[in-house]
């Protein structure tokens, strides 16, 4: 009996949880007048939402661009933060413990308080309308970098030292050696930095004015606001659903991955 | 090795950056030896590119030794921004179509523009194309001009004729009780779910600031008879005009006969599901192809019911001006010339449905065949000059937003009178314009 | 350590170095310069002096901003608890597709923010959303679901749960399996309900994860932009305009650099407020 109960609420939480995906999709494949209908079903299925969507914005180049900078931005956080996270773990220097305060102390710091100095900066190197202001200012990360730094104290110094009698560089260590034995901690770092760079919105409505460098979460958030949908449902559930679609993809298959680097964390996407 | 493969992929990473950022700083080239060299933008629509590239094709024929190069405006998610930051960075053009009255104080304070004025000719030209007191509108505040009117698009009431006939109003509504008369008919609830669907009217309640430009600044400017939120610098909108407008809409709303939900599922208007919509000359095109069968008229905006005369109401307008950084001043007024000849507004009419600033529109008959093909654009031609901009203070956008709180607590929540909310909305304005004085 | 290897240690942490330098360090430096210039980005700074701290102290629609955001917290916080705590209990006992329902549930995290606000800005709809529809069909009246100055924030803090409750299902579902069988075998041997258990074993025992959450979330829920960004603008009548809003909006709106800087000081300075307050609020109470 409890165990019935148990199924019945678990499934009611599924459908309150999925029902609203599905019905996204199917709105955005369904004829204007159909869309605010519960049923998830319709005889008049058809791509035209999508071609508004595609005539309105440049909606794959905000796709690729977007690609671009989520994969720059996760492959310099991965190699910058390691670097720096085997620097803190392993080696001895002078200010580490400094530094080491330093990245804790960035971490706390709301990013309210440096928002409005960093665009300044961005205006001040001219770089907004450029793919470096949406790469550079989050090329490092200090929760990254933390992670690495513990994940990397558990491998055994004799390790490292033995490399080090055969003559490798630190630099070749931390890729050769330390790396291959590391990669569940990076490919959680790849997957929160990915993640959080492919949904910001924030940054690139500030830093980007131009169009065709915009990524795909902003221009789509302009689609909605600035009125280019003329009213149509359809569009802005078409324009959403493209959005939605390659997380909701890469989630599904790598899902436990996803739900993992989350936990050790307990970090919002 | 696998270091190698890293530091090769962090630079190519970084060369890619760099070549991808460079190629939005490598400004305009330098022209070509000899022959003069213009850049001119115009708005970045489909339409008005179309428009700009027709003109320019022809001018660069005629005129082998100054060249003009279009570029439309960046597109940005305002064009002012573009052309601040273009001010700013000293990369503005020589010529820009696309400059909006209302943000010229800001151009000028900057140093931005070249006052047209100089040109001996200027005011034959300007005067004899856009009638005096409209022309006059577009002073700036030291007493020169810096724009020269090029085109509207007047808001204006677009009525659902079938939606009106249904329930036997068969006349337009032309002031504020004959249009709540035929509110009261229209508004109702047609499958009897004990909900409206059928309204008069809606206006996004979101209190976003440029919406009230078409619904409470227009009705202002159609109440008071051309006046706007200014009277040279100082605050004039404390009248018993901006009282009435807001409690138009504050009946409006009171009375249900505009939602007070934000409508979503399509525009209403198109949907058939509200009877009047304030509108633009842009409307016509996007009724064209999205609801091809509606019946609709278009009419002056309703008025309060002592009005009497011509009604006004604003303009959308954007002008054109010429750039401080050009190193042609004179070729780039001859270009503006040409921009504005009635051959050149007849295909501005054309290609893009909206209405040339000129007092000839309707006697001219350069223009006739287009009106006679589209007779609804006879009505946006005899509201044409009776229009009005925005007026050119800084920061007329908080200025609007200030607008539209007060709209939202008085209009759409009733939470106060319309004499309260004017009074603030006015005592908050000032506060602004204390403030970045 | 060999001066070589040193050399490498300061190689392998120049990057953040400069990185600091240039997007921690100088910006924090230049937004206390910032706070006491008006500024528009296009034409020059100017010195106001304290100017902007005066027109913050009397700017009503700030400290509305503030308000906005922590009425959204205290409605958004325990849902959040509420719900996630529910479905990791229900998760965590040995049953079919365990794994397929934390995947589901889990579905919004991975989502763009902006996504979630489109498809609920359609479900909450007051005429034709998919909410009154359902509300309509069995009887209930409509709820005006963002258009009602007293209903706006709940429907946003609402949506907001949706979206992020999968994360602390997870963190949940960590916390109970921490949780040593042995102290609800002896419960049940003292003869405790399952209620007294959860009351004596479970929630006690969930302390640390509770606070990891409530912290967690008070500093995700004070940078509350995207959603009434989108959905309502900060509307109906100001109850949805949170503090990032506020900011942006006159910065990016209104291009007063100088006082948005202002306004990101003060406002930091209370988030870090409220985090401390929270701290020692939660852990001086009894485990």
């Amino acid at each position: 009996m409890t165990k019935t109960l148990k199924y019945l609420a678990l499934a009611i939480g599924a459908v309150v949880f999925a029902y609203p995906f599905v019905w996204m999709i199917a709105g955005s494949l369904k004829p204007e007048m159909e869309i605010p209908n519960l049923s998830l079903w319709s005889s008049n299925f058809s791509l035209t939402s999508y071609a508004h969507v595609f005539e309105r914005i440049p909606i794959s180049r905000a796709f690729l661009n977007s690609m671009f900078v989520s994969c720059s931005i996760t492959a310099l956080v991965v190699v910058l933060s390691s670097m720096v996270g085997y620097a803190l773990a392993k080696l001895n220097f002078f200010g580490k413990e400094a530094l080491y305060l330093l990245i804790m102390f960035t971490m706390m710091i709301p990013f309210q308080i440096t928002l409005i100095p960093q665009y300044v900066l961005m205006v001040k190197l001219q770089w907004t309308d450029t793919y470096l202001a949406l790469i550079v200012p989050s090329m490092m990360s200090g929760l990254g970098i933390i992670l690495f730094r513990q994940s990397f104290r558990g491998i055994p110094d004799a390790l490292i030292d033995a490399a080090r009698m055969d003559g490798c560089s630190e630099f070749t260590i931390l890729f050769r050696l330390i790396w291959p034995l590391s990669k569940p901690v990076i490919l959680t770092v790849a997957i929160l930095t990915f993640m959080a760079s492919w949904n910001d919105v924030l940054w690139p409505l500030i830093v980007i004015r131009d169009r065709s460098l915009m990524t795909m979460p902003q221009l789509v958030t302009i689609f909605v606001t600035g009125g280019e949908a003329e009213s149509q449902l359809g569009s802005l559930l078409a324009a959403a659903t493209l959005l939605a679609l390659p997380v909701i993809l890469a989630y599904s298959f790598f899902q436990r991955y996803f739900i993992e680097s989350m936990a050790s964390t307990g970090i919002k996407g | 090795m696998l270091v190698r493969r890293f530091s090769i992929s962090a630079l190519c990473v970084v060369i890619v950056c760099a070549y991808f950022g460079c190629s939005k700083a490598g400004g305009p080239d330098n022209n070509t030896t000899g022959s003069i060299e213009l850049t001119y933008w115009p708005a970045p629509n489909v339409q008005e590119i179309q428009l700009a590239d027709s003109i320019v094709h022809e001018w660069n024929r005629i005129h082998p030794d100054i060249h003009i190069r279009m570029q439309p405006l960046p597109v940005s998610q305002s064009s002012e921004e573009v052309l601040l930051a273009a001010i700013a960075g000293k990369t503005t053009p020589d010529v820009c179509s696309n400059i909006n009255p209302a943000a010229m104080s800001e151009f000028t304070k900057s140093g931005g523009l070249v006052s047209l004025d100089q040109f001996s000719d200027f005011d034959s030209i300007a005067s004899q194309r856009t009638p005096r007191p409209l022309l006059e509108t577009f002073r700036s505040g030291d007493g020169h001009y810096y724009q020269i009117p090029w085109k509207s698009n007047p808001v204006m009431m677009f009525y659902n004729m079938r939606m009106l006939r249904e329930v036997g109003v068969n006349e337009i509504p032309k002031t504020y009780s004959e249009y709540f008369a035929a509110a009261q008919k229209v508004t109702r609830d047609t499958n009897n779910d004990g909900q409206t669907d059928i309204w008069m009217g809606e206006r996004d309640v979101r209190p976003i600031w440029w919406q009230r430009l078409f619904d409470f600044f227009p009705m202002y400017i159609a109440a008071s008879d051309g006046k706007t939120l200014f009277d040279g610098t100082t605050v004039a909108f404390d009248n018993e005009y901006a009282r009435e407008v807001m409690g138009f809409f504050q009946e409006a709303y009171a009375k249900k006969y505009y939602p007070r939900t934000f409508f979503q599922g399509g525009d209403p208007f198109l949907l058939e599901k509200k009877a009047s919509h304030f509108s633009g000359p842009w409307e016509v095109a996007v009724i064209q192809k999205f609801a091809p069968s509606m019946e609709y008229t278009v009419a002056p905006l309703p008025v309060p019911d002592s009005h009497t005369g011509p009604v006004y109401t604003s303009g959308d307008f954007k002008n054109i001006a010429i750039f401080s950084t050009t190193k042609h001043p004179k070729e780039a007024w001859e270009f503006v010339k040409f921009l504005v000849t009635a051959k050149h507004d007849a295909a501005l009419l054309e290609i893009t449905d909206q209405i040339p600033i000129r007092g000839d529109l309707l006697s001219n008959p350069t223009f006739a065949d287009y009106f006679q093909r589209k007779p609804v654009m006879v009505v946006f031609a005899q509201q044409a000059p009776y229009t009005r901009g925005m007026d050119s203070a800084p920061d007329l956008k908080e200025i609007f937003d200030a607008i539209s709180q007060e709209y939202e607590a008085c209009a759409v929540f009733s939470r106060k009178t319309p004499a309260e909310a004017i009074h603030d909305a006015v005592d908050r304005t000032k506060v602004i314009a204390e403030w970045n004085k | 350590m060999s001066l070589t290897k040193k050399r490498t240690a300061y190689l392998l942490v120049l990057p953040y170095v400069v990185y600091f330098v240039a997007f921690v360090g100088y910006p924090l430096c230049f937004s206390l310069i910032l706070m006491f210039h008006r500024w528009d980005i296009v034409t020059p700074m100017e010195w106001v002096g304290l100017k902007n701290f005066i027109r913050l102290a009397a700017d009503r629609l700030f400290f509305k901003s503030i308000g906005n955001t922590l009425i959204f917290l205290l409605i958004h916080i325990p849902l959040q608890i509420a719900v996630a705590l529910g479905l990791a209990l229900l998760l965590n006992s040995r049953i079919w597709f365990r794994g397929f329902f934390r995947a589901v549930f889990f579905m919004p995290v991975v989502v763009s923010g902006v996504v979630v606000t489109i498809l609920w800005q359609q479900m909450y709809a007051y005429d034709n959303g998919v909410f009154n529809g359902i509300l309509s069909a069995v009887g209930v009246p409509r709820v005006p679901w963002l258009v009602d100055p007293g209903v706006a924030m709940s429907s946003i803090a609402l949506m907001a749960t949706w979206k992020n409750v999968g994360i602390y299902i997870v963190l949940f579902l960590v916390g109970l399996q921490n949780i040593p069988r042995e102290l609800y075998e002896s419960a049940e041997i003292d003869g405790a309900t399952s209620a007294r258990q959860f009351f004596h074993v479970t929630f006690p025992l969930l302390n640390p994860t509770i606070i990891a959450i409530v912290v967690l979330s008070t500093i995700g829920g004070f940078s509350l932009f995207i959603e009434p960004y989108v959905m309502t603008g900060g509307g109906p009548m100001q109850s949805t305009l949170s503090a990032m809003l506020y900011i942006y909006n006159q910065a990016f709106y209104f291009n007063h650099m100088g006082y948005a800087a202002t306004l990101g000081f003060v406002f930091a300075l209370i988030i870090l407020g409220v985090v401390v307050l929270q701290r020692k609020f939660i852990e001086t109470e009894p485990t």
